[in-house]
């Protein structure tokens, strides 16, 4: 089984530290989200674990062996780092053709790669015509080409079409049910909601957590339930009596803070209260992200000053 | 990490990118055209007062090394277009590797196709000139033909390698071209200078018949040699230090 395994991992570009004694690993058989706001490192993290920058300090390995140290890198690890990598004048098939050679994959292999990313009709054509979409199917079709252990995937539905990330995301899940170790960068939530099974998440090129998601979510989201009963003010008092915040709408609904479902329910059995409607609110993956990075943001917009007389 | 295959994998790479493709049959076209036109229509003319007739049989090769350039120049800048060159190394991780196969596949094949057009353009030319023919067996001939392939690959090679330092074809091509238009044309003249040391200079001693100024034929060739390792070792340095 291979997994990427970072350490202690620092890289600095000038001043600026773009990678800051960053430790996670990354393991075989589940989707992870790797998160973060643009300019986290996320990227920067993967061209160091693809050898294509050098790191100030720390390592960052896949399978326990540097990337640069792999014979035929291509058939162990599959990446798409930018779409817009390949040269507009070449043809998608001459692409593929000159990446497969140089690490003996059969040249069927390209045909298999064009097919399964949905492009073999455009493979003959040059790649300047292509939309940004059929540039992303392109470079994952390139990551797919030596048929590796390890995925990694930067931003890789950007440009999709609706049908082309409902495409990617079954693809990365079929990749990691087959045991492959898969990490994928973006910055939309709900979409990284669909498709991970794990999270590894950036601010400033720190780490901030590297957890399952559904208890990255819990731990940063705030519990709280949904309840509509026929008596209110009965349900109110039996909620404020066991210490919980309830907020009731016009409609009868009732908010309330910091309980479950689990919890509202036994209290309005244990008064006879009547209950219509119960339900835990489903917090999203972006709440918990943004209360987790609300510090955390570079580019976070700052209030104007005033300006002066 | 196998030689042949990452040979073969830049092989594809030439031969899939039409402007590099393009600059390579070039080197060919450019040079015949030029010495058929010239040599039907005024070489009989020229050759009265030629200095040095085995030179002036290669006349059109002026034409065919800014295709020689032309062609290291952009089959090495493609690589640094957007994020190819991260492409690339991710496929060959080891930088030496991946740059001497580029490198060695730009100088095999604008030397194979040198050579050729060497070869061809004497012929060609030679055809037209009636009482002032040379052939293949005068003294110095088949030198020049055989060394005026090498020296077009080592033209390519030349910016090949400066283009790895400075990631542009573009960039590359407007230092190269005007130099060897107009500079070497000035100063070129001043023989027995410092001039004759010049990358163009120095490499075309090897199509005389009679070799002007201080470097024989191959010594000449030697320097031309020189200047491109220089910028070769240059380009290696810079693609092996420089994060992708």
């Amino acid at each position: 089984m291979t997994s990427i395994d970072v350490q202690d991992l620092t890289k600095e570009y000038g001043t600026t530290r773009a990678v800051d004694r960053l430790t996670f690993s990354v393991g075989p058989g589940r989707v992870t989200g790797f998160l973060g706001p643009n300019g986290a490192g996320k990227s920067t993290t993967m061209r160091l674990a693809l050898g294509l920058d050098r790191p100030t300090s720390g390592t960052a390995l896949i399978g326990g062996r540097p990337y640069a140290t792999y014979g035929e890198p291509l058939r162990v690890v599959g990446a798409l780092l930018d779409p817009q990598a390949a040269h507009g004048a070449r043809t998608a098939h001459a692409h593929l053709a000159a990446l497969a050679a140089g690490n003996r994959i059969p040249r069927r292999r390209v045909d298999e790669v064009l097919e399964q990313t949905g492009i073999a009709a455009v493979a003959r054509r040059r790649v300047k015509t292509f939309s940004l979409g059929m540039r992303q199917r392109l470079g994952i079709a390139a990551a797919l080409l030596g048929d590796p252990e390890v995925v990694m995937l930067d931003e890789p539905s950007n440009g999709l079409d609706p049908e082309g990330i409902i495409w990617i995301r079954e693809l990365m899940r079929d990749l990691a049910r087959a045991g492959r170790t898969v990490l994928v960068s973006s910055h939309l939530m709900n979409e990284t909601a669909t498709f991970a099974d794990h999270l590894v998440v950036l601010g400033r090129g720190r780490l901030l957590a590297d957890t399952p998601m559904p208890d990255f979510i819990a731990a940063h989201t705030a519990r709280r339930a949904h309840v509509r009963t026929t008596d209110p003010g009965r349900l109110r008092a039996a909620l404020t009596r066991a210490g919980h915040q309830v907020a009731v709408a016009d409609d009868g609904r009732c908010t309330v803070d910091g309980a479950t479902a689990a919890e509202v329910g036994a209290l309005a059995a244990a008064d006879g209260i009547p209950v219509l409607e119960l339900a835990d609110e489903q917090a999203s993956l972006e709440q918990a992200y943004l209360a987790l990075t609300a510090n955390e943001a570079e580019f976070a917009a700052t209030p104007l000053q005033e300006a002066r007389p | 990490m196998s030689t042949t295959a990452v040979l073969h994998s830049e092989w594809i790479k030439i031969r899939s990118l039409r402007g590099s493709f393009g600059s390579l049959l070039a080197v060919f076209a450019a040079t015949l055209a030029v010495t058929v036109l010239a040599f039907a229509t005024i070489g009989q003319a020229e050759a009265e007062d030629s200095e040095d007739l085995l030179l002036g049989a290669f006349y059109a090769l002026n034409f065919g090394q800014i295709a020689a350039l032309a062609f290291g120049a952009t089959a090495v800048s493609c690589e640094f277009l957007n994020g190819a060159l991260r492409v690339s190394l991710s496929a060959v991780p080891r930088r030496g590797l991946f740059y001497a196969a580029k490198i060695a596949v730009v100088g095999g094949c604008a030397f194979v196709v040198g050579t050729l057009t060497t070869f061809a353009a004497f012929l060609a030319g030679q055809a037209f000139m009636g009482s002032y023919a040379l052939g293949l067996g005068d003294p110095g001939a088949v030198r020049a033909c055989f060394g005026g392939g090498v020296y077009l690959a080592l033209m390519a090679l030349f910016a090949a390698g400066l283009t790895a330092v400075l990631r542009s074809a573009v960039a590359v091509l407007s230092i190269l071209v005007p130099f060897l238009l107009i500079v070497s044309f000035v100063i070129g003249d001043v023989a027995g200078s410092a001039a004759d040391f010049l990358p163009d200079r120095a490499g075309q001693q090897v199509l005389r018949q009679h070799a002007v100024g201080s470097l024989g034929p191959w010594a000449g060739l030697a320097v031309t040699a020189l200047w491109t390792a220089a910028a070769v070792l240059a380009g290696w340095w810079a693609v092996r230090r420089r994060d992708a």
